[in-house]
C-alpha cells in the first residue's frame, strides 16, 4: 500500500506530462537551450575565427525530405522566429537569452519529418569568388583549432585540403591556376557536403592541398567550403 | 552535442556517489533547472539483501557562472575548455541506522546511546528483526573535495572525485573513477548512456560503513571486523532520458555495483552484488 503511494505521484507527473509533450510530434523537435549550447562554443572559442562560419544543419531522417522552402521555428511563449535553410539544411542560429530562459523548441516546417541539428563550422566565402591557396590554408587551420577545442580526438589530424559545395544545378567545378601559370579543373562530383548519410547529394569538388601556391576561381558561387581533416 | 543532451539529467537524490552534470555554457543571468519526482527501488544499505521502495526526488540546477546542484552533490565549473572539467565539489553522504540508509532516527526500534556502557546484557537474537541493530548510528555526512572529467571522444567521458568528510569521525574519504559512454541514440528524443567505474576509500571509511567495533559486536548480531582501505566498489550503469517535450523528461537508471576487497567480506555485507532501479518525471524550467 506504501508503494502504491509512492507510486501515484509520480504516474500522475506523467499523466500531466504526455499532453503538454503531445502538442509537439516525437522528433520533430528539437529543444533551443540544447542547440544554443552547441553553438555558443564557437563563440566563446577564443582562438583566431574570422575567416569561418559556424552554423546549424537540420539533418532529416530520410535523406530529401527538407526540399525547397523548409525552415526551422524557433517558437516559444514570447520568442516567434522563422529561420529560412539553405539547400545544405543549415541556417544561423541566433543566441537570445529570452529564447533561452523561455527554453523554447526549434520547430520544422514539415510535418512527418523527424530530424536532428548538428553545428557545421565552414569555411567563410568571398564574394568576388577568388581565393588564394594560402588564404584557405589558413581558414582550415583555423577550423582545426577550433575542432581540437571542441574535440580532443583531433589532435592528431591535420589540414588536408578543403571541400567546395555546389547547388544541385551548378556544376562548373573549380579552376586552379598555379604559380608556374598551369590550370587545372577540378571536377565537381556527386557527394555529401559533410560526409553525413542522410545529406543530399549535390556537387562536391575537393582541392587537396599541394606544396605549390595556387589561386582557385569557381563561376558559381559554393554553399559552403568544408574544411577536410586527415 | 549529445552529450550534453545525455548529462543533462545524471543525477537523482538517491544516487550513491556523487554525480558533476557537464559544463553548460548558457546566457549571463539565466539557469537551466531540472525538477522531479519518481521511485526508486534500491537496497535498505549497501549489501543489503532487502530492499526498500522510495520516493526519489530529482534536482538539477545549473547556473550561468558554472555553480550546479546535482541531486546530493553541488559544485561549481572551473574550466571553460569543453573537453576537460575541473572544480570544487560538496556532497551530502547518506546517512545509515538499524533500517538502512538514509533513514532518520524517529524510524529507529533500539537505541544507539550504549556506546561505552556495556554491562547491560543484550539479547542479540532480539536485535535479528532489524538488519543494523546495535550498530552505531551513522549521520548523514556533508563532504567535500574536487571533480575532474576529460572527454577524449564527445562521446566519452572519464570521471574522477574525491570527496573527504564521511564516517563517523568525518575521517572517510573516497575516490571514484569512471568511464561513461554517451551519445547512444535511438532517436533525437531518446538517449541512453552508459557507465562504469570503481572507487577507492581510505581506512576510516570503510571502517564507518563495513567494520564492527567491538563495542558493536557486544550489541549487535555481527562479530568484529576490522575493515581496511582499498578498492571497494565497482558499478555499471544504464540510463535513459526520454524527452517528451522541451519542458518534460522521463529519467530512468539502473545501477548494479559489486562490493570487493574489505568492504566485501564485512559481516555487514549479506549480497555483494547490489542493484538500484529508478525511474522519475522531470520538469526542466
Amino acid at each position: 500500500m506504501r508503494c502504491a503511494r509512492r507510486l501515484l505521484v509520480p504516474i500522475a507527473l506523467l499523466l500531466a506530462a504526455v499532453p503538454a509533450a503531445a502538442q509537439l510530434r516525437a522528433g520533430e523537435w528539437v529543444s533551443y537551450r540544447d542547440a544554443y549550447r552547441a553553438m555558443v562554443r564557437f563563440e566563446k572559442f577564443g582562438g583566431a575565427k574570422n575567416l569561418l562560419v559556424s552554423q546549424l544543419q537540420v539533418l532529416p531522417a530520410e535523406r530529401g525530405a527538407l526540399g525547397d522552402g523548409a525552415r526551422l521555428a524557433l517558437a516559444g511563449k514570447v520568442t516567434q522566429l522563422n529561420l529560412p535553410l539553405d539547400a545544405l539544411g543549415r541556417t544561423v542560429l541566433p543566441l537570445q537569452k529570452s529564447a533561452y530562459d523561455e527554453n523554447a523548441a526549434l520547430v520544422l516546417n514539415r510535418n512527418g519529418v523527424p530530424f536532428t541539428v548538428l553545428p557545421r563550422v565552414t569555411i567563410a566565402p568571398r564574394t568576388d569568388g577568388h581565393y588564394d591557396s594560402a588564404d584557405l590554408r589558413a581558414a582550415c587551420g583555423q577550423a582545426l583549432a577550433y575542432a581540437r577545442y571542441v574535440d580532443a580526438s583531433q589532435a592528431a589530424r591535420q589540414c588536408a585540403g578543403v571541400r567546395f559545395v555546389f547547388a544541385p544545378k551548378a556544376a562548373s567545378g573549380v579552376r586552379l591556376r598555379h604559380a608556374d601559370g598551369q590550370e587545372q579543373l577540378l571536377a565537381a562530383l556527386p557527394g555529401a557536403a559533410f560526409g553525413a548519410e542522410a545529406e543530399e547529394v549535390v556537387p562536391v569538388a575537393t582541392w587537396r592541398f599541394g606544396t605549390e601556391r595556387a589561386q582557385v576561381t569557381m563561376h558559381d558561387a559554393p554553399l559552403a567550403i568544408v574544411p577536410v581533416f586527415e | 552535442m549529445n552529450k550534453l543532451l545525455f548529462l543533462a539529467l545524471t543525477a537523482g537524490c538517491g544516487a550513491a556517489w556523487a554525480q558533476t552534470p557537464a559544463t553548460n555554457p548558457m546566457p549571463d543571468g539565466s539557469r537551466d533547472m531540472y525538477v522531479g519526482l519518481g521511485v526508486q527501488s534500491a537496497p535498505r544499505y549497501v549489501g543489503a539483501e532487502s530492499r526498500k521502495v522510495t520516493a526519489l526526488p530529482v534536482l538539477q540546477v545549473e547556473w550561468s557562472n558554472g555553480v550546479f546542484v546535482s541531486g546530493m552533490s553541488a559544485g561549481m565549473h572551473w574550466s571553460e575548455n569543453p573537453v576537460f572539467e575541473y572544480g570544487p565539489l560538496l556532497a551530502v553522504h547518506p546517512g545509515r541506522d538499524e533500517s538502512g540508509a538514509g533513514r532518520t532516527i524517529g524510524d529507529v526500534g533500539i537505541t544507539t546511546d550504549l556506546s561505552g556502557f556495556i554491562a547491560s546484557p543484550i539479547n542479540k537474537n532480539a536485535l535479528r528483526g532489524e538488519r543494523l541493530g546495535g550498530m552505531e548510528k551513522i549521520g548523514a555526512r556533508l563532504q567535500g573535495g574536487a571533480f575532474a572529467n576529460y572527454y577524449p571522444d564527445p562521446r566519452w567521458r572519464l570521471t574522477g572525485s574525491l570527496l573527504v568528510g564521511s564516517g563517523n569521525e568525518h575521517d572517510g574519504a573516497r575516490l571514484e573513477l569512471g568511464v561513461q559512454r554517451l551519445g547512444v541514440v535511438a532517436d533525437a528524443q531518446h538517449r541512453v548512456a552508459f557507465s562504469a567505474g570503481v572507487a577507492v576509500v581510505n581506512r576510516h571509511y570503510n571502517e564507518s560503513y563495513f567494520g564492527v567495533s567491538e563495542v558493536e559486536s557486544l550489541r549487535s548480531r555481527f562479530p568484529y571486523y576490522d575493515a581496511r582501505g582499498g578498492l571497494q566498489d565497482a558499478h555499471v550503469g544504464v540510463r535513459w532520458n526520454w524527452t517528451l517535450s522541451p519542458s518534460w523528461m522521463v529519467t530512468s537508471n539502473l545501477q548494479a555495483l559489486r562490493l570487493l576487497g574489505s568492504a566485501r567480506n564485512s559481516p555487514l555485507v549479506e549480497r555483494s552484488t547490489n542493484v538500484t532501479v529508478s525511474t522519475a518525471v522531470a520538469y526542466r524550467f
